[in-house]
């Protein structure tokens, strides 16, 4: 009997590890069942298809700037000097079965990964879910987002295409603009003046597959057990306080709607995988730091830093016999340090201005905290308008205007347009709040005519879903009585099927 | 309360499901206007990739053996790659006569160009052929730069102007060559167009913006004798590129690099979403990729 | 956990098996299990045809299409199960204070305080120097792990060494001959008006700093007066029509191979700052604070190209020694 299996099989383990009674409150724990809970989870299983595809993308990738004469199959580059790391990128995507799909799935995996970490730190800082006592979750996370983002800059720059090359380009001379070390700092990393002496790709390989993935992991094994301590937060609603959560338990609901959801992660990836091409890296060739493409940007996740630099004008301090460029330590080091602090330290300053120290398990609406929210609207539209200030080549040329119309736009879009959408999205929340059954669906009205002439209305069912009546919520229970009623013979008995 | 799937599945997923694909698949297909251009018309091109481990002979990269001086046009060696052709005297008076009716008012009647239009005489047959065959001629609106459309003339009347053109100035200016990309060198080709043509045309030969609203149009319709012309005579903004700097050799490998590769690129991976890079494939992955799964979410969780 | 304490407090009488919470949330649950069932079924298919696909073909199409087909069904289908066809819920669980009682929280700040003070507030010197000793130890740990990592920037102006680790040495230098990255020699009437070569002195071939990219701006020979460039003291460097600069931008260190021929500028593909080539590529639009560093030429008998001086200056982005 399966039964017997299992109970005699976590006996045995009971004995060794004592888990039963952990193991039961973990398998009872709740889960709440929104929606918007899961977009974490998209990004927690787009990292393990990272982990898979890099696992396979590194059996065959050679962390190389030493050339070789190309040999494979892709004519065009027959014969041509390239380092082993090109060569092996190259070699992947056309002599390795599989190996194209691999690659392209690792590195939308990582896009996708970004985007949602992106959709789930809005979530929570949009319901207000990093306040006390999950600051440190919150901390935890943008850690991740950061770590993220250096991870796939390393990434995509493997290769050692012109594309990424010339952005490890644009990463050196960002370095060598910080004032008084940046010099130094630059020689160390490169290993000399640029390009260095071949250490570079090396030293982003081994960051990339080692020492970042172990930083992330750490930090996500930390951000899951604060979840599991902390227990998720829910919204308001009927039955739920500040002192429960009300959701699906762990085994079996949840379990199977999120290996479910992994799968279907999974699936999207593979999916633009294979039928959405993605940086085609024998199209771009061997980087030469003397050769340039035109129309080349960053990754997405990079894109609001490569727009800051086209915005910036041309401001280099010169002086007392030292050069701070300007132009580049403002754009690409003070300010995304500025957001990434500002983004840390968020809960603080938040907790600060509102004075409010309570703890807090109930989530916010958006339009209930007017101000936070459009703060984080504001926040929101700089980023973007930074990230479309990345492309304004592209843009200038799609759209058939001038480029420099294009950029003046930008400049101006960046400071004004947060200032603008922080008072819309102030009044829009107030407006909501304001506005009686905003966000539910209307029910249909029958207008109806009596015989005599006089109107009346009467109002429809609610539609299949619409303020469904929740059942009270009752703990999970750890023994259900499978025998069913009509052959019970007594109370209070725990009757087993046999 | 219990709900059943079909009515969930239709109400509420299939309606933003919609949105989100039809906004996401509009991305993907408005980035894949080479697509839409495909060459119809199929040539022996050589396939991009092959299964034969051994394959054409390596070159190793040597330096060219250095010259005495610059390459004259009407050097021996200036016949390798491609070669220039002469056009027949009969063409000449069609050409005046056409040139006469159709270009005479901007250009002037003896083509030494007015304030509306620049001066052709010395441009050559070449230069002549490149502006009308890719229909950049007759101009259609002179406040921005030209764009290829449709040309006006068929391939003779063009010739033939060229040809009238020509011989206001014989022998001088870029004349007409005639490019076979059988026996070009593909990597070549390819080395080259990356060190030359790719600041300006992107490595995809996209094209994009230049200053004041110029720009660096798309390759992706470019026949193999249109590069070397526009190599040579360097149209508008583009440089020109003599036999000095880039030999008919080279401008042959360049064309058959453009019109084999930049035009028939090698996607095994999927959709090219139009070749401009990063900036397509961050609106797809976003829109596409975490739009679906967050439609999921939706689907999986509650909603109030 | 501090959970346990209260969950099982008493016996919890069992749920019954028609407990509402206990049934599925589908109004037809067979059709559900049905269409779940399908899905998996699906799903399995396609996996089957992932093991096919990898072995019968190299696309990457096929390969895509099965295994996510697989995945997606097999996904729905346990998603379909987890949502309709589990007990529907919905459950409870209490949360508990996250904080320590206080008595416990005065225990444990005692433990450190008291048993501290006794131990380390009495023995300073101890503690003092074992301090010294760690912090000593941390600070010298950093040294290979930063210094070892690379050479030092040579900073000296007038240094010259090695460039792979001067800030502002290249390699041209007066007399150094002009040439392609194939290593071909330049000639004075190789390029037409309108041309561009990126160059490198003779031995340097794709060397990054030493890039220069060569313009010729008229068609002038070796007995007319050089190109009038519009910048103090180069009047003369406009040998027979010729300009040749620092290929490197002063902005980020792009290559700047975009040539407007029209207008006479470069403009650098990655950030789009212009530079006014008839002017000592000063910058006029974008982001890029000064001149691309002009490289003097000169022609000698024979038609060959040659520098006629280093570079002034530091090429490429700037940086905190440059003065």
């Amino acid at each position: 009997m399966i039964d017997k299996t299992i109970d005699k099989s976590l006996r045995w383990v009971d004995d060794r590890l004592g888990v039963a009674k952990g193991g039961r409150t973990f398998l009872d724990k709740i889960f709440p069942d929104h929606w918007s809970f899961m977009l974490g989870e998209i990004a927690l299983y787009s990292f393990v298809v990272l982990l898979a595809t890099g696992v396979f993308v590194s059996l065959y990738y050679v962390p190389s700037a030493h050339e070789i004469i190309y040999h494979g199959s892709y004519l065009p580059l027959r014969g041509q000097r390239v380092s082993e790391a090109y060569a092996s990128s190259v070699g992947l995507s056309f002599d390795v079965k599989s190996g194209l799909l691999m690659r392209q799935a690792h590195h939308w995996a990582a896009d996708i990964f970004l985007g949602s970490i992106a959709v789930h730190m809005a979530r929570v800082f949009f319901t207000g879910a990093f306040r006390k006592p999950r600051e440190l979750n919150w901390i935890v996370g943008v850690s991740m987002l950061i770590l993220g983002i250096v991870n796939g800059f390393l990434g995509y720059s493997l290769p050692d295409d012109l594309v990424s090359g010339t952005g490890i380009r644009i990463a050196y001379s960002i370095i060598e603009s910080i004032p008084v070390v940046g010099s130094y700092l630059a020689l160390f990393v490169f290993g000399g003046n640029y390009p260095g002496n071949g250490v570079i790709i090396p030293r982003f390989f081994l960051l990339h597959v080692l020492i970042v993935p172990l930083l992330i992991m750490g930090l996500l094994g930390a951000h899951l057990g604060l979840l599991v301590k902390q227990k998720h937060t829910q919204f308001k609603g009927k039955g739920k306080t500040e002192h429960n959560v009300v959701g699906s338990p762990m085994f079996p609901t949840f379990m199977a709607k999120t290996t479910g959801f992994l799968f279907m992660t999974t699936a999207v990836i593979f999916l633009l995988g294979g039928f959405a091409q993605i940086n085609p890296i024998w199209q771009f060739g061997q980087y030469e730091p003397f050769q340039i493409s035109y129309a080349v940007q960053p990754d997405w996740y990079m894109g609001w830093l490569d727009g800051a630099l086209r915005v910036m004008p041309s401001w280099e301090f010169v002086g007392f016999g030292h050069t701070i460029p300007l132009e580049v330590f403002l754009p690409a080091v003070i300010f995304p340090g500025l957001i990434f602090n500002i983004l840390l330290v968020w809960p603080f300053i938040e907790s600060r201005h509102t004075k409010d120290l309570a703890y807090h398990n109930l989530l916010d609406r958006p339009r209930d905290r007017p101000k936070r929210t459009a703060a984080g609207a504001a926040m929101l539209m700089l980023l973007g308008m930074t990230f479309f200030a990345s492309s304004t080549d592209v843009m200038a040329n799609f759209f058939a205007l001038p480029l420099k119309s294009v950029l003046w736009f930008f400049r101006f879009a960046m400071v004004i347009s947060p200032i603008v959408a922080y008072f819309v999205t102030y009044k829009i929340c107030n407006e909501m709040r304001a506005a009686e059954g905003i966000g539910k669906r209307k029910r249909a009205v029958i207008i109806e005519r009596s015989s005599t002439g006089s109107y009346s209305t009467v109002e429809t069912e609610p539609r299949p879903g619409d303020g469904h009546e929740e059942l009270e919520a009752i703990p999970v229970p750890a023994f259900i009585d499978m025998v069913p009623p009509e052959l019970a013979t007594g109370e209070g008995v725990r009757r087993v099927m046999r | 309360m219990q709900i059943g799937i079909r009515s969930i599945l239709k109400a509420r997923v299939m309606a933003p499901a919609a949105l989100v694909g039809a906004v996401g698949l509009t991305g993907l297909l408005a980035f894949t206007p080479a697509a839409a251009q495909a060459d119809s018309t199929t040539t022996t091109l050589p396939a991009l990739t092959t299964t034969a481990t051994t394959g054409a002979p390596v070159s190793a990269v040597t330096s060219a053996p250095s010259a005495t001086g610059a390459l004259k046009y009407d050097s021996a060696a200036n016949q390798k790659g491609f070669f220039y052709v002469s056009l027949p005297k009969a063409f000449v008076a069609p050409g005046q006569a056409l040139f006469a009716a159709n270009c005479s008012t901007c250009h002037g009647a003896q083509a030494l160009g007015t304030n509306r239009a620049p001066n052709l005489q010395g441009l050559g047959a070449g230069t002549v052929d490149f502006w009308v065959s890719t229909g950049r001629m007759p101009l259609a609106d002179s406040s921005v730069q030209a764009t290829r459309k449709p040309p006006r003339f068929n391939r003779l009347q063009t010739l033939e102007l060229a040809a009238w053109v020509q011989s206001l100035t014989p022998g001088v200016g870029v004349q007409i060559p005639v490019v076979n990309t059988n026996h070009a060198d593909l990597e070549a080709g390819n080395t080259l167009f990356t060190l030359n043509c790719a600041a300006c045309h992107t490595i995809t030969g996209a094209g994009d913006a230049l200053m004041d609203g110029a720009y660096a149009p798309s390759l992706h319709l470019a026949t193999p004798q249109q590069v070397v012309e526009a190599i040579r005579s360097g149209p508008g903004n583009m440089p020109h590129f003599g036999p000095g700097n880039i030999t008919n050799t080279e401008a042959r490998d360049i064309a058959a690099y453009v019109d084999g590769v930049i035009q028939h690129p090698s996607n095994p991976g999927g959709f090219g979403l139009g070749g401009i890079g990063p900036v397509g494939e961050g609106f797809v992955g976003l829109l596409l990729g975490v739009g679906i799964l967050m439609l999921v979410c939706f689907w999986i969780g509650d909603r109030t | 956990m501090s959970d346990e304490s209260s969950r099982l407090e008493g016996p919890l009488p069992p749920a019954a098996l028609d407990d509402p919470h206990l049934q599925p949330l589908a109004r037809h649950p067979e059709r559900a299990q049905a269409i779940a069932a399908v899905a998996m079924v699906v799903g399995f298919l396609g996996f089957i045809g992932f093991g096919i696909a990898y072995w019968v073909t190299s696309n990457s199409q096929w390969q895509a299409i099965t295994l996510g087909v697989g995945l997606l069904a097999l996904g729905f289908g346990v998603i379909a199960w987890g949502k309709y066809l589990m007990p529907q819920g919905p459950f409870v669980e209490e949360r508990h204070d996250f904080h320590s009682s206080e008595a416990e929280r005065d225990a444990m700040t005692a433990a450190i305080t008291e048993r501290g003070g006794m131990v380390v507030k009495r023995r300073k010197l101890l503690g003092g120097l074992f301090l010294l000793g760690s912090t000593a130890m941390g600070i010298v740990l950093l040294f290979p792990l930063l210094r070892s990592l690379g050479p030092k920037p040579a900073k000296d102006e007038a240094a010259t060494g090695p460039t792979d680790t001067s800030l502002f040495d290249t390699n041209w230098k007066k007399g150094a001959q002009l040439v392609t990255v194939d290593g071909r020699e330049v000639f004075a009437d190789d390029l037409e008006v309108g041309g561009v070569l990126t160059v490198f002195p003779k031995g340097f071939e794709g060397s990054s700093p030493d890039q220069v990219i060569l313009i010729r701006l008229a068609e002038l020979g070796p007995n007319d007066p050089p190109y009038p460039i519009a910048a103090p003291g180069r009047t003369e460097w406009g040998v027979q029509g010729y300009v040749a600069y620092s290929k490197l931008c002063t902005h980020l260190g792009c290559p700047v191979g975009l040539y407007q021929e029209l207008t006479q500028q470069l403009v650098c593909p990655c950030h789009q700052s212009i530079f006014n080539v008839n002017s000592g590529a000063i910058p006029e639009f974008g982001p890029a604070p000064r001149p691309l560093p002009q490289l003097p030429i000169t022609v000698d008998s024979s038609g060959l190209m040659k520098a006629n001086g280093s570079f002034d200056q530091a090429v490429g982005p700037g940086f905190w020694e440059r003065p």
